[in-house]
């Protein structure tokens, strides 16, 4: 184990290749295109939570010159689409969910003639009651928000009833022997408000066909994803539909799954022209099936009189939402954030996926766990101060570590969760002294690596010039701008070599794209292979060359050279160019995925596939908090980050990663929450009510990366590392805030409000 | 709808334009001077990301009347570097490792401009105040701040 600053030779700081692009203003994101006869579009929405349609009439809106087309449900095949459990359509059918669900788009010649359209657009409705409660929701007498939710097509190990949408529990050992065997039980309840990725790129996408191909400019972070969704739902075949996304401004995971490709490819087929839309920060908010769930977490957990947790017994509510997006596996995923990185022979969890007449949740960020984090780690404090422990002795004593077996009979290879915890502390007590009304509080969090299909080609023209085809995405992490740097070091080149073709269906081979933190664990992977390939023909080429054998030929700095004989040697371009006139230097690279690990002994209902963790993260974050005791305002002054996420192979990405999540953390934790009126409606969906930190919250951040190479990861031992520094941020300010009030704040986020709430209450 | 004819002046260049009187200055800029390099992110005054220079002060263009700027010399991302060369912001930006996405990157590096021809020696606390009207959702602002304080420097010669 080597921590990245006791390393010998730390691996280059590099510009990214889209750097010049991005700081110049020359790169364009799809707001920025424009082609030939373009139009414009625009969305319907219900504007209404719950409601039966009794009419939509678009007669007036088709009259308005400059309007050449409004879509409605009729227009478009009758698909039920989404993974897992199909229960969305492309325009609402007979029942609107949310107050963001499209009844119509329309396309004309100008933004303002197709708002126009869309305001003449009559809606006759009779309203529903809304479902917005998660436990009200759960009652047998509840409105239900799909009446026909037992005919979709669902698949998998997907148990359902009514408003819950999936159930999955996770069960090992026996709960109630365990509780009975305790000297201590501490109960806790916790409740996170939903929230938001809010990328500072609203959406775009534009659309247009060529006899019978459609191309797609679309801010997507999984381009695969998209292409597949506009096949499914308007039946076309893979080859018809190419999706391109030019720069991505930001995604967070909001920008995952399918949205509004398909709505624009049928208004440009039906127009017959190139149709652009573009959200405003409104639609940003209210519209996408994309933003963090809300969630009910109940915890109980049996400790011995020496501090070891014996058993843990949890039920969660997450909210879905009026439509699955890819939301299936939350609920367990969800429990394994509540149930935590630690050794519990018995446990069992309960956790719901629930309907609610809400925007649909989707996968933002490390979704389920910075809740679920929060919550696991807050009710950690409360069971170390129950049996009067150090807070971080506690951890490290239930902590699991190298060879240890977890919650779900999971047993760890090499892992660094200990260091982590040891890192972060060491780090936070070199922050200066407390001042009053200072506190520091801690957390520890762990998040899956996600193996996957990927693929990516690399090929070096006879001018030595290289190129890597990948069908991996950027969204600003930099892990496809590392990519260069993996082939670069396979080949014995510089980085700079190597110019990136990326976010392109129709040339790339596929990938899952800029999800589950898999770029470089899988795609990473992909290049290497692909690379590897070319080294081979270097070899070949080199040892021809020099009549050597092919054994002794070292690829070093853009130089193939006979091995312990430097100066005997040709260069790379040299080889390319002899080459270029024969087998042309292409490598194609895929390669098995890391298998997932065994988990006896554990039995799940609900299986979704996420308990079992390959290549698992961890981390801990120590922060320094300051209370305004009148006011209840919280400040993070310090935040202390270690994080095991395998070795660390582009640093200037990798500290970007962990100081991003942290102020995502830090809002989520006292300010980023949505709030609903009675009518179901956000009543918040703008940045001005809606608070991001600014440049003038964020505090001093340290990172040190515990760097274990490990294995049945990515390339050299790497595991993923953007969700992760987004996980326990939260739950760490809690435990500093909960030493300040003297209680934990049980609400997320932890706002001035709910702060100063908690001050008022009578210590018991 | 008005239409207002007028001369602007972006990046040095007079643009002869006819816009509706009530278009932001955004918008003209974006579509009529074809400039794509300025942002929108809220259309609210929130987020920053449309930050232009007006005389060198930095406004909001999502929020500023285009007619206003009549007379006024306004400079946008694209009228920072010379030539090839980039602009030491813009270098230090990518050195730092200050540039994810890219697409608050416009609208910091014009605040930036802004906050060191105002304040070129700009302490923490100038920068965190000067900056603090650009939202950045990727980098935790920790990067950006490595590359003010390092262009204030090459820029100050101290």
């Amino acid at each position: 184990m080597t921590t990245l600053e006791d390393q010998a030779s730390a691996p280059p700081r590099f510009v990214r290749a889209d750097g010049p692009a991005k700081v110049t203003g020359s790169g364009r994101y799809v707001a920025d295109l424009s082609l030939t006869g373009m139009l414009f579009a625009k969305f319907r929405y219900s504007g209404v939570a719950h409601a039966r349609i009794r009419k939509i009439d678009v007669t007036a809106a088709k009259a308005i010159p400059g309007v050449f087309a409004v879509l409605t449900a009729g227009d478009v095949p009758d698909v039920r689409y989404s993974p897992v459990i199909p229960d969305r359509t492309l325009f609402a059918k007979d029942v609107v969910r949310f107050e963001g669900e499209i009844l119509a788009a329309v396309a004309a010649n100008s933004p303002a003639v197709a708002q126009a359209a869309v305001d003449a657009i009559v809606f006759e409705y009779d309203e529903l009651p809304i479902v917005a409660d998660l436990e009200a929701a759960m009652a047998d007498d509840s409105p239900l928000v799909h009446e026909d939710w037992a005919s979709y097509a669902v698949t998998g190990d997907t148990p359902r009833d009514r408003n819950v949408a999936t159930f999955s529990s996770l069960s090992k050992g026996d709960v109630d022997a365990g509780m009975a065997e305790a000297h201590t039980i501490v109960k806790s309840r916790y409740v996170a408000d939903g929230s938001h990725a809010a990328p500072i790129e609203p959406r775009g996408v534009l659309a247009q066909w060529e006899g019978d191909k459609v191309t797609i400019w679309t801010s997507s972070q999984v381009p695969f994803d998209a292409r597949n969704g506009v096949c499914e739902t308007l039946q076309l075949p893979s080859n018809r539909v190419r999706i391109i996304v030019p720069h991505l401004g930001g995604g967070f995971g909001g920008k995952c799954g399918f949205h509004f490709e398909a709505h624009i490819a049928a208004l440009a087929r039906a127009t017959k022209r190139p149709v652009k839309l573009v959200f405003s920060r409104e639609e940003e908010f209210l519209v996408p099936d994309r933003r963090r769930e809300s969630m009910i977490i109940d915890l109980t957990t049996g400790l011995r009189a020496d501090g070891s947790i014996v058993a843990r017994r949890g039920w969660i509510a997450v909210e879905n939402g009026a439509y699955t997006a890819d939301a299936a596996f939350f609920a367990q995923l969800a429990a394994m954030h509540v149930a935590g990185p630690y050794k519990i022979d018995n446990v069992h969890i309960d956790s719901h996926l629930v309907y609610t007449n809400h925007q649909p949740s989707g996968s933002v960020r490390a979704p389920t766990a910075p809740q679920g984090c929060w919550a696991c780690e807050s009710h950690t404090d409360e069971l170390a101060a129950a049996i009067g422990m150090d807070p971080v002795e506690f951890r490290k004593k239930n902590g699991i570590h190298t060879g240890a077996t977890g919650v779900v009979g999971q047993v760890y290879d090499e892992i660094g969760l200990q260091q982590c915890i040891d890192a972060a502390v060491e780090q936070i007590d070199h922050a200066a002294a407390l001042g009053e009304d200072e506190a520091i509080g801690l957390a520890v969090g762990w998040w899956p690596s996600f193996p996957g299909p990927s693929g990516a080609y690399v090929r070096l023209d006879s001018d030595g010039a290289g190129q890597i085809v990948t069908g991996a995405q950027e969204c600003g992490t930099g892990a496809v701008m590392t990519l260069r740097q993996l082939a670069a070091d396979q080949l014995g080149m510089d980085p700079e070599d190597f110019e990136i073709i990326y976010q392109d269906t129709a040339v790339a081979p596929y990938d899952t794209g800029a999800t589950g933190s898999q770029t470089l664990l899988n795609n990473g992977r992909a290049v290497v292979d692909a690379a590897e390939q070319i080294a081979e023909q270097l070899r070949q080429h080199a040892a021809d060359h020099m009549e050597a054998a092919v054994a002794d030929i070292v690829l070093a700095d853009g130089h193939a050279h006979v091995a312990g004989s430097p100066s005997k040697n040709v260069s790379i371009a040299e080889l390319a160019e002899i080459a270029g006139g024969g087998e042309l230097l292409i490598g194609k690279g895929s390669g098995k995925p890391p298998d997932y690990p065994e988990i006896p002994g554990m039995n799940c209902v609900g299986d979704q596939g996420v308990a079992a963790w390959a290549a698992p993260q961890f981390s801990c974050h120590a922060v320094k908090v300051r209370l305004d005791r009148d006011t209840g305002v919280v400040r993070v002054l310090d935040v202390a980050c270690a994080h095991d996420s395998g070795t660390i192979i582009n640093p200037i990405a990798a500290y970007g990663q962990v100081e991003g999540g942290v102020l995502m953390g830090i809002g989520q934790a006292l300010t980023e929450g949505t709030h609903y009126g009675e009518d179901g409606k956000q009543r918040n969906g703008g940045l001005l009510e809606y608070k991001l930190q600014t440049f003038a919250d964020a505090p001093r951040i340290t990172t040190k990366f515990i760097q274990i190479p490990t294995a049945d990861a990515g390339p050299r031992g790497a595991k993923g590392l953007a969700e992760a520094p987004n996980v326990p941020t939260a739950a760490a300010i809690s435990n500093a805030i909960a030493k300040l009030v003297g209680r934990p704040v049980r609400q997320l986020p932890m706002t001035a409000e709910r702060v100063w709430n908690a001050l008022q209450e009578e210590t018991p | 709808m008005t239409t207002y004819s007028t001369t602007l002046s972006v990046n040095g260049i007079p643009y002869s334009l006819a816009f509706d009187a009530s278009r932001n200055l955004l918008s003209v800029i974006r579509n009529e001077v074809g400039l794509t390099g300025t942002k929108e992110g809220c259309d609210d005054c929130e987020c920053g990301a449309c930050m232009v220079l007006l005389d060198g002060h930095p406004v909001n263009s999502c929020s500023y009347l285009a007619a206003q700027a009549t007379g006024k010399e306004i400079t946008t991302v694209e009228g920072l570097s010379s030539g090839d060369e980039l602009h030491p912001i813009q270098r230090q930006l990518l050195d730092a490792g200050g540039v994810q996405c890219g697409f608050c990157t416009p609208g910091m590096i014009m605040s930036t401009d802004a906050l060191l021809r105002r304040t070129p020696e700009p302490t923490d606390e100038d920068i965190r105040i000067g900056l603090s009207g650009n939202l950045c959702r990727c980098t935790g602002y920790a990067k950006i701040m490595e590359a003010v304080k390092a262009t204030a420097v090459e820029l100050s010669g101290s």
